[in-house]
């Protein structure tokens, strides 16, 4: 899939060759260690790159040019990994051979080396009105998870489950940690980042590896740079509290509960948990949505999900708030279930089918190579699908039984509507 | 089998209209290992008022009755749909809008078979009164997730506010009381008059040979009996050009204020080329205006009027539409009074050309090529498009002939005041709580 060349120590250029699309794609990803005032500084930084340049001073400018350049779409953003933090500038551009116009991918590169390497200076720091304007974009995101109250019962569950944890500190740090950076704070943290970070490249559509790679080498100059994170051993804590009740003024009431297993990515059994995963709460076709959704008719929706870089696993229902019990009670038992290896040949078969039919799917689109890739670096040189295809079609109810049987609940929370409408 | 070439797009689309009138459409493509398949009527939210097939006088249905079929007919004798497609590897959904009902799946090995299956359940219904009951109880918790959404309610709250009679002012699934109302016999009676092939589009995309596919989905429909196809009699009532409500406020448990400034397009019974025209002259005049190359954009984020929630859109189709213009804000009078001066200055003295017009053109051609990639895309809007008489494909030669001159005129339609409408969400007040 994707031919690497090596362009500088820790900097690497991963380029797949193919007349699959009709767009070239490139990421360029920024690797450092995750904590809340990296995450914090980062994701300002992302911002106020993506905003303006030396060579494009404004907002407005920038964009026209993108505009120009028949609306390439480039943007920067914050995310994590286990204990990484990960700022990656991601640009698409339509390959010019369906356009009459040419010249496009050379002037996308280009502009990508002055976002990433010009940034809007002024007296040696950052242009301070930029600098304030996308601090305060950062505090508004921040906040604004509050809104979305299936992200927001998510969040205040993993704060309150592992506080100071990878697995509960966001891509975008706190809004404390944001208000605290200082301009001459995010000028180190960007050299830092473009000297010191490890990086990957990723070019994905119909373009020569070398072209792509020289070009970088040529212009970028990335130099060496040493390998900064190490593999995480991430200890989960137990959580003070088992059970917590809040509420807000909501109608649905939203459960989430967080459990811990000790198989993660890194394991072998990691295809095994992926596969309990699926047959307990991944699918329409899985314990969890036809017993409470489709026999008792309590929910729209209800799933559980995998969190490997951390070994959690988490289920989430909207369901009326004076049902928790009910609904806590349904989910524990269908998990039994799977504990006891109850899981009929159709629903293993089933969920074996729709692992590989995703896969084969993430694979049919640029941003799902390069993250897939990105992802199985850490476990291989070069990924194939056939690698997991091969464990997840070994996988027996047995195997499936032993690991839900190292899964341990350890809280469950509840987003409840307003207190004198639980029994309403 | 028909078969037309774009060829500048390097696509070849094959199109058949089989007997039964349904139309089959098949785009191969190459590399890819997906398929995704559609199978879409004609039938939304919106057709809540019409003559049942096989009979003479109108009748009103329950509001969400549409999407409550949708829910339905997954549901069979022998089980549940999810079940089959899961077994061979498929990922199937749907969905219910205000104007159609799309079932689909896509997966990347057996396509036949899916492919069967797909026809087959969204052509043999199966509705009781016992799982009619049972799924009331889903489709409360859904409209009740929904009601907790803030940017959900602000959406149909705008809605609400443009059209004073139209049907697309209900919300799309109902409200818990209307489906109480539903019984197995008004799903039959939806079913009968809205799920005849001759109102249906398949849509198949991806890595699929044409001249086989084409000749499954024949043979399959040959096997099974319809009814004569007969003309639908929808009936919508009269729409007024002014707007239903000027302006309105909800409270929600939100951390700051979130508006959306509507406006209700003049001309809204368009079709075919004339609606793909207006439709892309309207929207880069909105880009124009309002998108991120603007001076309205570059002074409201900048001022802090707008954050990274900001959002515009021009959407149309036969019978109503909408621009909307919102984001969350900490100042939502001054962020209305710069959209409403925005568009006067507009009216007063159009301040676009030519160079203009080239730039925002060759951004939306750019982002129609990105959509290309994606089979998605492609299906729902090629049958959105087909819908409405339109084209798909026609979208990069119709924006390539548009003068600065359509853009004005596109503009015109959607700039009388008596036509705009402001939705706002404020904070819960703590004090009241």
């Amino acid at each position: 899939m994707f031919e690497t060349i090596n362009i500088a120590k820790g900097v690497n250029v991963h380029v797949n060759e193919t007349t699959q699309f009709k767009t070239i794609n490139f990421s360029i990803k920024f690797k450092d260690k995750l904590t809340k005032e990296k995450a914090s500084a980062r994701s300002i930084l992302a911002n106020v790159l993506q905003h303006s340049n030396e060579v494009y001073p404004s907002h407005t400018a920038l964009r026209m040019v993108l505009d120009d350049l028949y609306g390439t779409s480039l943007y920067i953003d914050s995310s994590k990994r286990g204990n990484e933090h990960v700022v990656t500038l991601n640009v698409e551009t339509v390959n010019d051979q369906y356009l009459s116009e040419k010249g496009v991918l050379e002037k996308v590169l280009n502009l990508m080396y002055i976002v990433l390497f010009k940034p809007n200076f002024e007296h040696g720091q950052f242009k301070e009105s930029i600098f304030l304007r996308e601090k305060n974009a950062i505090v508004q995101r921040i906040e604004s998870v509050f809104d979305e109250k299936t992200r927001y019962a998510q969040q205040r569950m993993m704060e309150l489950a592992l506080p100071n944890h990878p697995a509960s500190i966001t891509s975008n740090g706190t809004i404390e940690d944001v208000e605290n950076v200082t301009n001459e704070q995010l000028v180190a943290e960007y050299n830092e980042m473009v000297a010191e970070n490890e990086i990957e490249i990723y070019a994905v559509g119909d373009v020569k590896p070398e072209m792509i790679a020289s070009h970088i080498r040529e212009f970028f100059h990335f130099k060496d740079r040493e390998k900064t994170i190490a593999v995480p051993p991430l200890e989960l804590v137990k959580p003070e509290q088992s059970h917590v009740l809040e509420y807000e003024d909501m109608k649905q009431g939203k459960l989430h509960m967080a459990f811990f297993t000790p198989i993660t990515f890194r394991d072998e059994k990691f295809p095994v948990m992926q596969l309990m995963n699926g047959v307990f709460g991944g699918y329409a076709h899985s314990k969890l949505f036809v017993n409470i959704r489709e026999k008792e008719s309590m929910a729209y929706y209800v799933s559980s999900s995998f969190a490997s870089q951390f070994g959690l696993m988490f289920v989430l229902a909207g369901i009326d708030s004076k049902l928790e019990e009910k609904a806590v009670k349904l989910v524990l038992e269908q998990l039994e279930e799977v504990k006891k290896g109850n899981i009929s040949d159709m629903e293993l078969d089933q969920t074996k089918a729709l692992l590989i039919n995703q896969l084969k799917e993430a694979l049919d689109s640029a941003r799902g190579q390069i993250d897939i890739y990105d992802q199985y670096m850490e476990l291989m040189d070069k990924f194939e699908p056939e690698f997991m295809i091969n464990r997840w079609k070994n996988v027996t109810k047995e195997d499936i039984a032993d690991v839900a049987q190292q899964l341990s609940l350890e809280m469950t929370y509840f987003l409840s509507g307003k207190e004198d409408e639980r029994d309403a | 089998m028909h078969k037309v070439e774009f060829e500048q797009l390097e696509e070849t689309l094959f199109h058949e209209k089989l007997d039964n009138g349904l139309n089959v459409y098949i785009l191969p493509k190459k590399g890819f290992s997906k398929t995704f398949a559609t199978f879409t009527t004609k039938y939304g939210s919106i057709d809540n008022h019409f003559v049942p097939q096989g009979g003479t006088e109108p009748i009103k249905v329950p509001d969400g009755i549409a999407h409550f079929l949708e829910h339905k007919m997954f549901e069979k004798e022998e089980g549940d749909v999810f079940q089959e497609f899961s077994k061979q590897g498929a990922s199937a959904n749907a969905f219910t809008s205000f104007t159609r009902t799309a079932y689909l799946f896509s997966a990347t090995g057996e396509i036949d078979k899916n492919v069967k299956t797909l026809l087959n359940f969204v052509q043999t219904p199966y509705f009781t009164e016992k799982t009619v009951e049972k799924e009331k109880g889903i489709i409360a918790q859904e409209i009740t997730m929904y009601d907790d959404q803030p940017d959900w309610r602000l959406y149909f709250g705008i809605i609400e506010n443009l059209y004073k009679n139209h049907p697309v002012k209900i919300d799309i699934a109902g409200t818990v009381e209307s489906i109480q109302d539903i019984t197995a016999e008004h799903l039959y009676t939806c079913y009968n008059t809205f799920y005849h092939p001759s109102n249906m589009v398949l849509f198949v995309v991806g890595n699929v040979d044409p001249e086989q596919m084409m000749k499954l989905v024949k043979e399959d429909q040959a096997q099974r009996t319809f009814v004569e196809p007969t003309e639908i009699k929808r009936i919508y009532p009269d729409e007024p050009k002014e707007v239903a409500i000027k302006e309105r406020v909800l409270e929600m448990s939100v951390q700051k204020p979130k508006v959306f400034y509507g406006i209700k397009p003049e001309k809204l019974d368009l079709i075919g080329p004339d609606m793909l025209k207006h439709e892309l002259a309207a929207q880069l005049a909105y880009e124009l205006l309002f998108g991120r190359t603007s001076d309205f954009y570059h002074h409201a984020y900048e001022n802090d009027w707008i954050d990274e929630s900001y959002s515009f859109d021009y959407s149309l189709e036969n019978g109503f539409g909408y621009a909307l213009i919102g984001s969350d804000t900490h100042k939502p009078e001054i962020l209305i009074k710069e959209i409403k001066h925005t568009l006067q200055n507009a009216v007063e003295k159009w301040p676009f050309g030519q160079e203009d017009l080239d730039r925002v053109r060759r951004k939306k051609i750019g982002f129609f090529m990105r959509a290309l990639n994606s089979p998605e895309y492609i299906a729902n809007q090629f049958t959105h498009y087909a819908f409405n008489e339109m084209n798909l494909f026609d979208v990069v030669p119709v924006l390539e002939g548009l003068e600065v001159s359509d853009l004005q005129n596109a503009f015109a339609l959607v700039s009388h005041e008596p036509q705009h409408s402001v939705f706002t969400i404020m904070p819960t007040k703590k004090d009241e709580q």
